[in-house]
């Protein structure tokens, strides 16, 4: 299984087996079995009654299947309950987003993290800052803005937002990277006569690689699953994300009692990050702890 | 390393003017429409009448805010009690030396990369459902009748309801800055404790505890942020109107502002003074934090 492959750095070989040592865990493999036992029934059961018709799921026979695999909520639900358009829309934001980020921020939280000047520490305590204020601080003025230059509901405007709100976290992240780096780099650089811009593109740039990756699968699941700003901005279901989309679905849905499709809708928009985390959980966890943290 | 003016300048401007217009000019600005009578949040600002005070006695007298405050106050200590015990727990039980770590490690994180609105949907239409729940059937297997009767989603259960599912998410994230803190504390101090006689549980509550005060502190502040936003969850409990039993400060806002079944009048200045409030409010929870818990900056 992909979670418990382990190529991390662990230097102990594993520990033989060793029924005393285990004995004492044994209330904390219990309470760790407890809490996967539930994380996986409430996930298994989704995915199950999202196969199932709805009568089905009423009765509480789900993991039956007495009448099959209904493959068909998913169809319902990707065509008929817009979940393609969400779908797509969210795709779309995420993955402009977080390309312009990259090309936005490393720069920014290169001179920040590399250069002393007049402004560095205010700037940087202002992004920090960012970060702990309540949304609700920015999105008035920001309607106003956006409606006096009639931007309301355009998909740029979403993807100009999403880009700005992560610009503090993203330049935080890769300031607290950069300072990793030698300096030596640029200073044989600098010797052989490159330009500082090139030194950056050329050399620091490809080297901030594992931060620049790491950031960028924490803006895309922070863009795929955000709700507030997609809510208030994207004024028209076609330019709605999958968080609004889910809700307007969920809301359709329980009026028409159809619960497989639902489920499928559900299963539909969690499942592309949880998908992610399968193949990337190692440096997702290494990630939240080591860099720079999600405010 | 020589400076280079222009460089810097190309390289910081993108940045720093998405951040102006997005953060800096809307924060000034937010505040300043608190003190102004402002119909719409498109009004523009000669339209704006300056009313002093007027906005925040308005929100302060008005029961949905009272309860909205009162709520998320509940959500940060109930709550945070709740998540900061769970996850240091399960910190400790992972950094305890049980196997397959990492995996448990990952399970534990997962909720927090999916969707809230999925996430909540799995609880509200699964686990907390009167016919075919998950606490419904379990209470019905074991033969407790009056638990599996509870009406999760109705009355003031919603709220906890909306509470539990709202920690269950949370725990794997704090969990995580838990562990790295733990960590980070030497393992010779442990094997010091050991050789003076020190079982487990006082090396707990000698060495772990105090050395993880700024770890607290850090789980704290984030705890707080996320708090603040509580938004969604809401949203997704009382999907239709707002109801006191759930109602959060970002609810009250938004309705507000924009308008709901309940508000027929838009109040745009309102909603400004709530985000001023609430911004108030977290600065004041980190002042006292920092003047609490001390950052004693340990060297190993």
């Amino acid at each position: 299984m992909a979670f418990g492959r382990k190529k991390e750095k662990e230097k102990k070989v594993r520990e033989p087996f060793n029924l005393k040592k285990e004995a004492k865990l044994l209330p904390g493999y219990l309470v760790l079995v407890l809490w996967l036992i539930f994380t996986f029934v409430l996930i298994g059961w989704i995915f199950a009654a999202s196969l199932s018709t709805s009568k089905e799921i009423f009765k509480g026979e789900v993991l039956k299947f007495a009448s099959g695999f209904h493959w068909e909520n998913y169809i319902t639900a990707w065509t008929l309950q817009n979940v393609s358009t969400y779908f797509l829309n969210s795709l779309l934001y995420a993955t402009v987003s977080c390309v312009f980020l990259i090309f936005i921020c490393a720069p920014a939280a290169y001179v920040l993290g590399r250069f002393t000047f007049l402004g560095n520490k205010p700037i940087k305590s202002g992004f920090v800052m960012a970060m702990s204020i309540p949304q609700i601080m920015i999105i008035l003025p920001l309607l106003n803005i956006t409606t006096s230059l009639h931007l309301t509901g355009t998909r740029f405007l979403l993807i100009f937002l999403y880009i700005a709100i992560n610009i503090p976290y993203t330049t935080t992240f890769l300031i607290n990277f950069f300072s990793t780096l030698s300096r030596s780099y640029e200073e044989a650089a600098a010797i052989d006569g490159c330009s500082p811009i090139k030194t950056f593109w050329k050399i620091m740039f490809p080297l901030a690689q594992p931060g620049i990756v790491t950031v960028t699968i924490f803006n895309f699941l922070a863009v795929w699953n955000e709700y507030f700003m997609s809510l208030v901005f994207a004024s028209t279901d076609s330019k709605r994300s999958v968080g609004v989309g889910l809700f307007t679905i969920i809301a359709a849905m329980k009026q028409n009692g159809d619960y497989g499709a639902l489920f499928a809708a559900v299963v539909i928009v969690f499942l592309p990050t949880f998908l992610l985390y399968i193949f990337l959980s190692e440096k997702i966890i290494a990630g939240v702890t080591g860099g720079g943290v999600k405010g | 390393m020589k400076k280079n003016k222009k460089m810097m300048v190309v390289f910081l401007a993108p940045a720093l003017i998405m951040f102006a217009i997005v953060y800096v000019y809307p924060v000034i600005r937010t505040i300043l429409m608190s003190f102004f009578s402002v119909e719409r949040p498109s009004a523009a600002m000669s339209t704006w009448s300056f009313n002093g005070l007027a906005n925040y006695q308005k929100i302060f007298s008005a029961n949905l805010f009272q309860n909205a405050m009162m709520n998320i106050f509940r959500i940060w200590f109930i709550g945070g009690i709740a998540v900061m015990a769970l996850s240091l727990l399960m910190a400790v039980i992972l950094t305890s030396g049980v196997r397959f770590k990492s995996f448990f490690r990952a399970m534990i994180y997962m909720p927090n990369v999916i969707s809230a609105v999925a996430l909540a949907a799995m609880w509200i239409y699964y686990a907390f459902d009167q016919r075919f729940g998950l606490f419904h059937n379990f209470f019905k297997a074991l033969g407790l009748d009056g638990l599996a009767r509870i009406k999760w989603l109705g009355g003031d259960m919603k709220f906890w309801a909306m509470l539990i599912a709202f920690c269950f998410a949370a725990v794997g994230y704090y969990m995580l800055i838990w562990i790295s803190g733990i960590e980070k504390i030497p393992q010779d101090l442990f094997e010091a404790a050991t050789i003076d006689g020190a079982n487990k549980f006082r090396q707990f509550t000698h060495i772990t505890l105090p050395l993880l005060k700024g770890t607290f502190k850090m789980n704290l502040t984030f705890w707080s942020i996320n708090s603040v936003a509580f938004f969604v969850w809401t949203k997704m409990f009382s999907p239709v109107t707002t109801e006191s039993s759930t109602v959060v400060p970002m609810t009250y806002m938004y309705d507000i502002v924009f308008g709901s079944k309940s508000v027929r009048v838009t109040d745009a200045g309102a909603g400004a003074a709530v985000g001023c409030v609430l911004a108030l409010v977290v600065m004041i929870v980190f002042f006292i934090m920092n003047r609490l818990v001390k950052d004693d900056d340990l060297e190993y």
